[in-house]
């Protein structure tokens, strides 16, 4: 369910959800959660069920007990559009929770910050935490090593007869660790890994090293 | 005026021109003017365009006698066209008559290339003929107050009709047509069909089973027998013949050879990529040809298509390279030779292209047919025995189409509204409603007013409005602006147009082919080298590229076809005669092939069922023969995977074609606990293809397009740059919410459904598995592969099943890292 892995002395638990625990700092990360997407789309006369919404809720809370965080550090892009009805649902998880939370915002995130803040959230657009930078995009900073999402990574797999996979993924570069997306109704993007890249794939039970084609 | 008078019109217009009535024309005058509706059974160019409009004309005179003096306006007719290609020419015919005979009539069309400002002139004074298309028919009921529009029709014509049927375009029309029957009372109904095997309930379907329309209609067939002349195009030396390939580009100096006899010769590809190649290959062998040849696809831009369509008319092309974009349409005359390239896999298809040379009575049509591999020489052998016995193939019709009656519903709330009593009775009067359930339409009146079948949650969903007075409706301007931008059941792969950097537009590639490119790189695309510059605003910009730079071919998703049923049959009787001595001239050219195959294995005559075994570096290949064609052999070798894997866990990956199909595999199969174990058993079909991973995949691929036709997923403005991209989603997300969320969606159940009747074809299936059970099952374990499995193996389009674990498999598997 989870692989441990260490990053510049740092230890960080990955789980099969996408998230990332943060040892040292007891803190959960997640990124891409797309909050507000199925009622988004209902809004707009596309008729997505709506049971969908309560998922990436009942998702946050298997984590959450998992790991017991002390803080939990969302990656941006955490809604994914205006406000809609799916907003009352994260206030109620934020009070259920009482855990202190952070978003570093991402392009969907277009909410304003008072609200979030109404709710006790603190908002930020990056974040530095003992050389690690915390940010939406994709970013090399020198002496930084830098944590974040927007991409939803996932890689392409070859097998023996023929066989391909693709695979939501942690994709690991030199200077930077992109997570994958939290969301549940959300895409993927397939990236081709360079040399020195390290790709942990997630499937629903497990959190897997891929090896390189040699 | 009475009959007499009004024929001799007719006919006086028809000695103008020098022309006489065929027996078919007069008889639908006659039919029409008695107020009947009808189906006419005639071919391409036959003639058909003036057995309709004639009437039509008469009619208007029939009822207004002093017709060259006083001018009565409102629209008259409507013609629905399946391609807005030929919406032109069929205005023209219809103008010679109104003109000719000084009736005022005016003739419009609308389609989707009609401008704004032209569909605004015709919502003040419509045409009194009107040519258009289905989608356009439905957008105009989409319009305020559509039914003063219709009000005073006299007649609606389907033409080509068997190329809706079977569609959900002739859904679509279905459900048109119930609504003008209300809307305009004295409408007649009339279709225009190729021959097809099931004609009468074509007609059916046209004008409503049991329905009054139906009582009162008439089949008319035009009988024009013309001889038909199928010739195989063969090498002088057979070992040149590949075992695989779809292009048959090693022919290209037999086609050269019969362009040259010929004054006109059409060249018909499957694919629009192989239309581009081969026009390429002809130019680059054959230089003197350039000027005198040309390409014709539906990707090029109509100008251009234009151009082309008119240029054979005019006698100015030896040869033109094309695909299905030429199968329908008006005359052309000068057309003496038509070359197939590659299996047309149906024999109405093959028919119909034949149909297009020798146009001139009494002459006869001369096909070349050219396989692209070796084993498609059986096939060719079939075709020649299927013209001889004229056996044609069926259209099978859609039923209970949910994706389409819902966008249905929601078209109508948009213009002005429906009661649900009244539209439920018209509905359930169209073939593929006749079974709907008060259920079933609950469903879908709940699906577009709350999105879905629960009561309670308090939500957002917008769309259907109920008012006070019970009426359906549609208030918000966004909403209906949406859903007249997504009207339509022709989804395609999001398509992007190509444009020269000064102006001058090419036509229009598919985005992921595109995508696969950077500026600098050269492909070839309207038989043109094209640089690509840019991607700017949903446009692709070039510039002409250096003639000697290395470039790609352009190439389009489209499915491929399969052989129909009749078709495989006759393949299979093919086959099953090369073990005898009454071979054809195909047959006798594989010879030695056929002896190659012989070494490791067999040709199987009619009491064996082959299979073959054997490993190469890509794992371990196990390749079965029904010879059913590639959709039955889809659903078996899923059946296949999904069965073996059941014994132990494994993982395939599947290839097929019409002649069989391939398991593939990192570990070997147990073949002879296979036949132990009866696998090929046809008990327990349903749930078994049910329970397969593969079924599943398939019903994703089909959810596609009903996901787009229901309004689930909004592809976007065509062509515009509008920023949607925050209600954009992949089907396959929202696939997998229903799965999760609503499996008793009727929509997601549609998705089964439809792979299950119209992909899977479960009913061939299970014939196909009772046939086994009668033949004696060879397994050949062989040291290679043989020329039967080499086109099979070699096929890259790929579906997977599994038994294993997902880590288990990724354990084995690599990441491809870049170079």
């Amino acid at each position: 369910m989870t692989l441990e892995i260490t990053i510049n002395n740092n230890t960080f638990v990955l789980h099969c959800t996408g998230s990332v625990y943060w040892v040292e700092k007891c803190m959960l990360l997640i990124s891409d959660v797309h909050l507000g997407k199925v009622s988004h789309f209902r809004k707009y006369g596309a008729a997505i069920p709506g049971q969908a919404k309560y998922k990436n809720f009942l998702k946050l809370d298997s984590v959450v007990s998992f790991f017991s965080p002390e803080r939990i550090c969302f990656l941006g892009d955490l809604f994914h559009s205006t406000l809609n009805n799916e907003w009352d649902l994260f206030a109620d998880w934020i009070n259920r929770t009482r855990i202190p939370v952070i978003l570093v915002a991402g392009n969907h995130d277009i909410i304003s910050p008072h609200k979030y803040e109404s709710l006790g959230v603190t908002v930020c657009s990056e974040w530095q935490l003992n050389g690690f930078l915390l940010s939406h995009h994709p970013e090399q900073r020198e002496g930084l090593f830098t944590l974040c999402g927007h991409i939803h990574p996932a890689v392409l797999l070859e097998g023996m007869g023929r066989q391909f996979v693709k695979l939501p993924c942690f994709f690991r570069g030199t200077k930077q660790m992109i997570l994958p997306a939290f969301g549940e109704f959300t895409g993927t993007y397939i990236m081709e890994p360079a040399e020195g890249d390290i790709i942990y794939g997630i499937t629903k039970e497990d959190v897997i090293q891929v090896e390189a084609k040699v | 005026m009475n009959r007499e008078q009004l024929f001799d019109i007719a006919t006086g217009w028809f000695d103008s021109k020098g022309w006489k009535p065929f027996p078919f024309q007069t008889q639908t005058w006659t039919a029409f003017l008695q107020g009947k509706n009808g189906l006419l059974n005639a071919p391409t160019g036959s003639g058909k365009t003036y057995a309709l409009w004639i009437p039509v004309v008469l009619n208007y005179i029939k009822k207004n006698p002093d017709y060259k003096t006083k001018y009565k306006p409102g629209l008259k007719a409507i013609w629905i066209t399946p391609l807005r290609a030929l919406s032109v020419e069929i205005k023209q015919a219809a103008e010679r008559v109104a003109d000719d005979l000084g009736t005022q009539l005016t003739v419009g069309i609308r389609t989707g290339d009609t401008t704004s400002a032209e569909r605004s002139r015709q919502k003040n004074k419509m045409p009194d003929l009107l040519v258009t298309t289905p989608e356009s028919m439905q957008l105009m009921l989409a319009s305020k107050d559509y039914p003063k529009i219709f009000k005073g029709c006299t007649a609606i014509i389907i033409d080509e009709w068997h190329e809706l049927l079977g569609t959900k375009r002739g859904v679509q029309t279905e459900l048109a047509l119930s609504r003008l029957k209300t809307v305009a009372p004295k409408m007649r109904i009339w279709g225009i069909s190729a021959t097809i095997g099931n004609l009468q309930q074509a007609m059916e379907v046209l004008l409503g089973p049991e329905s009054e329309a139906l009582n009162n209609a008439v089949m008319i067939k035009a009988h024009i027998n013309k001889k038909i002349n199928v010739l195989s195009v063969l090498p002088e030396k057979m070992d040149a013949y590949p075992w695989r390939g779809h292009m048959g580009l090693h022919l290209v100096d037999e086609v050269a050879a019969i362009i040259k006899k010929s004054r006109t010769t059409l060249i018909f590809t499957n694919v629009r990529s192989a239309c581009e190649i081969w026009y390429q290959a002809l130019l680059d062998k054959y230089p003197e040809f350039a000027g005198d040849m040309a390409m014709h696809h539906g990707s090029i831009s109509r100008e251009m298509r234009q151009w082309v369509e008119q240029a054979i008319r005019d006698e100015q092309l030896r040869a033109v390279v094309c695909t299905s974009s030429l199968d329908l349409g008006v005359d052309f005359a000068p057309v003496e030779t038509v070359v197939q390239v590659g299996g047309p896999k149906g024999v109405a298809r093959f028919l119909q292209r034949a149909g297009r040379s020798g146009h001139r009575p009494g002459q006869e049509s001369n096909i070349y047919f050219l396989a692209t591999h070796a084993i498609e020489l059986v096939e060719a052998s079939a075709l020649k025995r299927a013209v001889e016995e004229t056996v044609v193939e069926d259209r099978v019709p859609y039923l209970n189409s949910w994706d389409v009656l819902v966008q249905y519903l929601v078209t109508l709330a948009v213009s002005d509204g429906f009661y649900p009593d009244e539209i439920f009775k018209e509905v359930k009067s169209t073939f593929c409603y006749q079974a709907i359930t008060d259920d079933d339409w609950q469903f879908c009146l709940n699906f577009i007013t709350r999105g879905s079948q629960s009561l309670k949650a308090y939500d957002e969903f917008k769309k259907v409005e109920i008012e006070a007075d019970g009426r359906f409706k549609v208030n918000s301007k966004a909403v209906a602006l949406r859903h007249r931008m997504q009207i339509g059941t022709i989804v395609g792969d999001a398509s992007i147009n190509v444009k020269f950097l000064g102006g001058g537009y090419i036509g229009s590639v598919e985005e992921w082919f595109i995508s696969k490119l950077s500026p600098g790189d050269v492909f070839i695309f309207a038989g043109r080298k094209l640089e690509l510059h840019r991607i700017k605003n949903m446009e692709v910009l070039v510039r002409k590229a250096d003639p000697g730079a290395k470039a790609k071919h352009a190439s389009w998703m489209g499915g491929r076809l399969t052989l129909s049923a009749q078709m495989s049959e006759l393949l299979r009787e093919e086959l099953y005669a090369a073990n005898t001595n009454s071979m054809s001239q195909e047959l006798k050219a594989l010879s030695p092939v056929f002896e190659r195959q012989r070494k490791e294995s067999i040709v199987p005559d009619e009491n064996q069922f082959l299979i073959e075994t054997f490993k190469t570096r890509e794992g371990y290949h196990a390749i079965f023969y029904p010879f059913e064609g590639r959709y039955v052999h889809e659903a078996l070798a899923s059946l296949m995977a999904f069965r073996i894997s059941l014994l132990s866990p494994i993982t395939f990956s599947l290839a097929y074609n019409d002649y069989g199909f391939e398991l593939l595999s990192d570990q070997e199969i147990d073949m002879q606990q296979v036949l132990d174990n009866d696998l090929f058993t046809p008990l327990h079909l349903h749930s078994d293809l049910q329970r397969s991973l593969n079924a599943t995949e398939m019903a994703r691929r089909k959810f596609r397009d009903i996901a787009v036709i229901a309004g689930l997923v909004f592809t976007g403005y065509p062509g515009k740059v509008v920023k949607t991209k925050h209600l954009q989603s992949s089907s396959q997300l929202i696939f997998e919410v229903f799965r999760d969320y609503e499996p008793d969606n009727l929509l997601f159940q549609q998705a089964y459904r439809e792979t299950f009747e119209h992909q899977l074809e479960e009913g061939r299936l299970l014939l196909a598995l009772e046939r086994i059970q009668r033949q004696e099952i060879v397994w050949k374990q062989c040291e290679k592969p043989t020329p039967f499995s080499f086109p099979i193996i070699t096929d890259r389009l790929r579906e997977r099943l599994s038994s294993e674990s997902l880590a288990d498999r990724i354990r084995r598997m690599t990441a491809s890292y870049m170079k």
